[in-house]
């Protein structure tokens, strides 16, 4: 299936200041941001392909590469911190034999150490896709997992 | 049933509340409402803005009983219709209980966590349904914004100007002073801009200001507008604040067709208009010129504020940006005026502060305060003490950039000018309480790393010295410290602090330098005992049973993961340090606090 | 306007920089990415003197502070020489080999603790970004800073050949590390990870440029003569003026 990425930068005006909100938006339809659409974009708001690259590299909502499935988004924000995310961080990434940053084998999860995502009083928190959850234990995160990877034997 | 007119279910649907599942306890309601022919006049639901107490969610509310339930499951629903809402009984079992007083109360408002609370910035949330203009409106809003367009710009500026609000972002800068310097530069088009790029760990403030009241934002902005002669504005939202950018979206939308933004402001001849411009995820555009460049369309890098943004700012036009916390006080300060804002607080800190308490206390969430409440009001009164009532440490405030604040100073009160006294900083308002539990060193090691990763890395000072205090850091918390490096890392951080380009630069050190400052002690175990007394450093820690306490319950060995705890039941039990993986489930576990914690292994 | 720099009394323009009139005055003010023509970058933090406004003191990097009317600045003072210091240990623990950063190290009398040096660091780039800069003036915009923090760099986009790049070499020309590598092999030149074919000078016959930067040189002068290198040129018109200078006389 080929992404259609032109529909998306041609919703905007050529103007640079764009340049963020057209990442942002192919981000997040496509899951991350393809080499030919930033080339693209490059020609489209005739802006050099490294000016985009570079922004493309200094944002962390953008990736460059691929996602799983699913996005679980780990928090280290203070609160978390001294609630003990570094032990759900340890125990998420032994389950998906994975490192910050990377997706499992099979595709299904990428993990993302993230910064403070606002819902201290969770803490810690997890946020799976659009889901929080919060107050997490190292038992937990496991039968979070294996929830999602359920769903996928079944859906 | 006349009893039953006016009455309301108000449903949180903050973030906090959202992630303890309140749409579902939201939707049950509305369904099992929709059923029940037995309710004449039909209680509205609403989905409210964050109530604070997060940590109690989801919290519904009925109102005009003035009942709080808190940790409400979509199983209670049932009941609270049958109870509340049809008989006019309370659910005892859902009320909040009250830790200082050890009973449960009927209303929020009673509770000690509201009660020594003052609510400004925050006085529509949980009140209103944000997606409705209605509310917002019901309750005072846009009159402040009748009231300025009727005023001349210059009285507005004298206004806020004498109120003596300062900008709720981190330096507390006055905010009229900006105004009025903005006002003052001729050059065309001028803009408005507002920082909703919260990123400070810990806070959350802007984020439920946004989600819970946005029109507030809006309004003072519009209000800015007229007053400064600008006529476009854009609010900077953190992509990851997915409700706050929905409700401040509405309520762009509502405003606009009800006449407050656009051409022609409610017949007064002036035009201004918002745009939402997405933050890309970067903390380092929390820092305004940084912020300012990103909405340019550029990589998030500050510059040099040789010539401030009033003069030269957004597309090098005068700009003034404000935080949304500054945003939500321009209404009340218009309407209550200045002398109202100028009785609230202390000396040159007038009015409230909001701030996320979180950690390890008791009551976590948003509290907002007048200036000047102590620390220790804050923690114990409001906050209810620490988990478990354990011994208080420090409290971190103001992020990345602020400081820890030992226990000699826990009644300091909280402002501008005292955090700073002491080392540390406002900030945006994150509390973060931390116990016996919490090492020091490995705190400033956590801010280090923070920042490693969020400085913009354009200027060496910043880019290397953080690359380099982190090397230190970490070398103390594995046990590879030695003592001199005490030294060098006070030396690298003065350099940070003094060198750097900007803002975040120059506070980066703080975490370092407070926490040498008033927990030199801890340094020194790391380094010389090679030990860790909280725990937290896996390498400087082993745990050991004290044979006087131990009362041979088997609670540790049963919790174990690892099996490394072996003793017979009423016996005294021994930890085999080889298995041991110093997770410290033991030392949480038992009943008796035998588990002690000592230092490094020493190799034979 | 006029103004003091260490004592010496300075005539400015409005909207010049601080180290713009040091420099025209010669006075020397210590920075790694100043460079003549181009703004100031205000990241080696070098540059960084002691302003006094009035009654206040404060601490300015001269490549970017805009100078004012009868302010008095002091290059070095001690905290200055400090600070200095420590940037310079910074660095020397960033590129712990690199021949310029020693050079400056020993100049400056500092030295790194050698717990935190990496004696097979081969990192030669301590970010000043001039490079960037000097690509963008190109109009060429291959390379750019890439990430953010302490892992940021400079790169071309995906660190692979550019299709911008016209291996005109201006990068490595102005970079004080020497950092930027330059191969230049019986008319070829590597740079970037990308080769390039060069051309040799119709005169001396020496390889002078890439094929990409002699065309654009050629489209910017309007110039369709043969292919002449650098010295040549040089040489022609020192003849030129010769002459000139023989004919008058």
């Amino acid at each position: 299936m080929s992404f259609v990425y032109e529909e998306i930068i041609h919703g905007y005006p050529k103007e640079k200041r764009y340049t963020l909100a057209i990442l942002q938006d192919i981000q997040k339809r496509n899951g991350f941001i393809p080499r030919e659409a930033m080339e693209y974009l490059s020609q489209y708001l005739g802006l050099p392909v490294s000016n985009i690259y570079s922004i493309a590299t200094f944002y962390k909502a953008l990736s460059l590469k691929p996602k799983g499935k699913h996005i679980i988004k780990v928090c280290s924000g203070t609160a978390c911190h001294i609630r003990g995310s570094g032990t759900i961080k340890e125990e998420l990434l032994e389950l998906l034999g994975i490192k910050p940053g990377e997706t499992s084998e099979d595709g299904l999860f990428s993990v993302e150490v993230v910064n403070c995502l606002g819902a201290c009083a969770l803490a810690p928190v997890v946020v799976i896709d659009d889901k929080y959850y919060g107050n997490m234990t190292k038992d937990k995160v496991k039968s979070v997992i294996d929830q999602y990877k359920e769903e996928r034997v079944h859906g | 049933m006349d009893r039953n007119k006016d009455r309301r279910i108000l449903v949180c649907c903050g973030t906090g509340c959202l992630a303890n599942n309140s749409y579902n306890v939201y939707l049950k309601f509305k369904e099992r409402l929709s059923e029940d022919a037995e309710i004449e006049v039909k209680p509205i639901m609403k989905s409210t803005g964050c109530n604070g107490l997060c940590e109690k969610g989801p919290v519904v509310k009925i109102l005009p009983d003035e009942i709080s339930y808190f940790k409400v499951t979509v199983d209670d629903v049932g009941e609270i219709v049958e109870k509340t809402i049809k008989n006019f009984e309370t659910v005892d079992r859902l009320l909040y209980y009250d830790t200082n007083s050890g009973k449960r109360i009927k209303s929020h408002k009673e509770a000690s966590f509201y009660k020594g609370q003052l609510k400004i910035a925050l006085r529509n949330i949980g009140e209103i349904n944000p997606l409705s203009i209605e509310d917002y409106m019901e309750r005072g809003g846009y009159k402040a914004l009748k009231k300025a367009l009727d005023m001349k710009p210059e009285d507005i500026i004298r206004e806020v100007e004498l109120s003596g609000l300062r900008g709720r972002g981190g330096a507390g800068f006055p905010t009229g002073v900006k105004w009025r310097t903005c006002s003052e530069y001729k050059d065309q088009p001028k803009y408005v801009v507002c920082n909703g790029d919260e990123g400070d760990p810990g806070a959350f403030m802007d984020r439920s200001i946004m989600e819970g009241d946005p029109n507030t934002v809006i309004e003072g902005m519009i209000i800015c507008g007229y007053a400064i002669g600008a006529h476009r504005g854009f609010l900077y939202i953190r992509d990851e604040y997915e409700l706050a950018l929905k409700n401040v979206r509405a309520a762009i939308d509502n405003a606009r067709e009800k006449g407050f933004l656009g051409k022609n402001i409610l017949n007064s001849g002036f035009d201004f208009d918002l745009e939402i411009v997405r933050g890309g995820g970067a903390f380092v555009c929390g820092e305004s010129s940084a912020l300012m460049a990103s909405i340019e369309g550029n990589v998030g890098e500050p510059r040099a504020k040789y010539i401030r943004s009033v003069e030269r700012g957004l597309w090098d036009k005068p700009t003034v940006l404000n935080n949304v916390e500054t945003w939500a006080n321009i209404p009340p300060i218009i309407i209550n005026g200045w002398k109202w804002f100028k009785s609230i607080g202390t000396e040159g800190n007038y009015g409230t502060k909001v701030f996320s308490l979180v950690g390890k206390v008791k009551n976590t969430g948003l509290v907002e305060v007048p200036m000047g409440t102590t620390l220790r009001q804050l923690v114990y009164d409001i906050g209810g003490g620490i988990i478990n009532n354990r011994p208080f440490k420090a409290v971190q405030t103001g992020g990345p950039s602020g400081g820890c604040i030992p226990k000699e100073h826990l009644d300091i009160p909280l402002d501008f000018d005292s955090l700073k006294a002491i080392g540390s900083m406002m900030g945006s308002g994150g509390v973060i309480v931390m116990d016996d539990t919490t090492c020091m060193v490995d705190v400033a090691r956590y801010y280090m790393n923070f920042l490693a990763e969020e400085s913009c890395g354009k200027c060496t000072t910043c880019r290397e010295g953080i690359r380099t205090m982190l090397h230190i850091l970490t070398n103390i918390t594995e046990g590879k410290g030695e003592m001199e490096d005490i030294e060098l890392l006070k030396e690298i951080a003065e350099t940070v602090m003094e060198a750097s380009l900007c803002g975040l630069g120059k506070s980066a050190p703080n975490p370092v330098l407070t926490t040498l400052e008033y927990f030199k002690d801890e340094y020194i175990e790391h380094i010389a005992d090679k030990r860790c007394a909280s725990g937290v450093c896996k390498n400087l820690t082993s745990y050991y049973i004290d044979e006087n306490k131990c009362i041979g319950c088997t609670i540790c060995s049963k919790n174990c993961p690892v099996g490394a705890i072996s003793g017979r039941l009423k016996e005294v039990h021994v930890i085999d340090e080889d298995r041991c993986i110093k997770c410290g489930t033991c030392a949480i576990k038992c009943p008796r606090g035998a588990v002690r914690i000592g230092g490094m292994k020493v190799e034979a | 306007m006029k103004l003091k720099i260490d004592g010496i009394i300075c005539e400015g323009r409005e909207g010049e920089t601080l180290m713009e009139v040091a420099k025209r005055h010669g006075i020397h003010i210590p920075s790694l990415c100043y460079r003549k023509g181009f703004e100031g970058l205000a990241r080696c933090r070098l540059c960084l003197v002691e302003v006094k406004e009035g009654s206040r003191r404060r601490i300015v990097s001269s490549c970017v502070y805009p100078i004012k009317e009868n302010i008095e600045v002091t290059v070095t003072t001690d905290e200055i020489q400090r600070m200095r210091k420590n940037i310079i240990m910074l660095l020397l623990l960033k590129a712990p080999n690199n021949s310029y950063i020693n050079k400056l190290a020993e100049e400056y009398k500092v030295a790194a603790p050698e717990r935190y040096m990496n004696p097979l660091d081969d990192e030669n780039c301590i970010l000043c970004g001039l490079c960037v800069k000097a690509c963008e003036k190109m109009g060429t915009n291959a390379i750019s800073f890439v990430n953010r923090g302490i892992y940021k760099k400079v790169s071309t986009p995906y660190d692979d050949a550019s299709k911008d790049c016209i291996g005109c070499g201006a990068c490595a020309e102005v970079c004080p590390t020497n950092a930027i590598l330059v191969e230049d092999n019986e008319g070829k030149r590597k740079i970037w990870n990308r080769e390039f074919n060069m051309v040799k000078c119709s005169l001396c016959g020496s390889y002078f440029a890439t094929e990409e930067a002699y065309k654009l040189m050629q489209e910017k002068l309007n110039d369709n003569e043969e292919p002449i290198c650098n010295e040549c040129r040089k040489k022609i018109a020192a003849d030129k003026l010769k002459e000139s200078f023989a004919n008058i006389y």
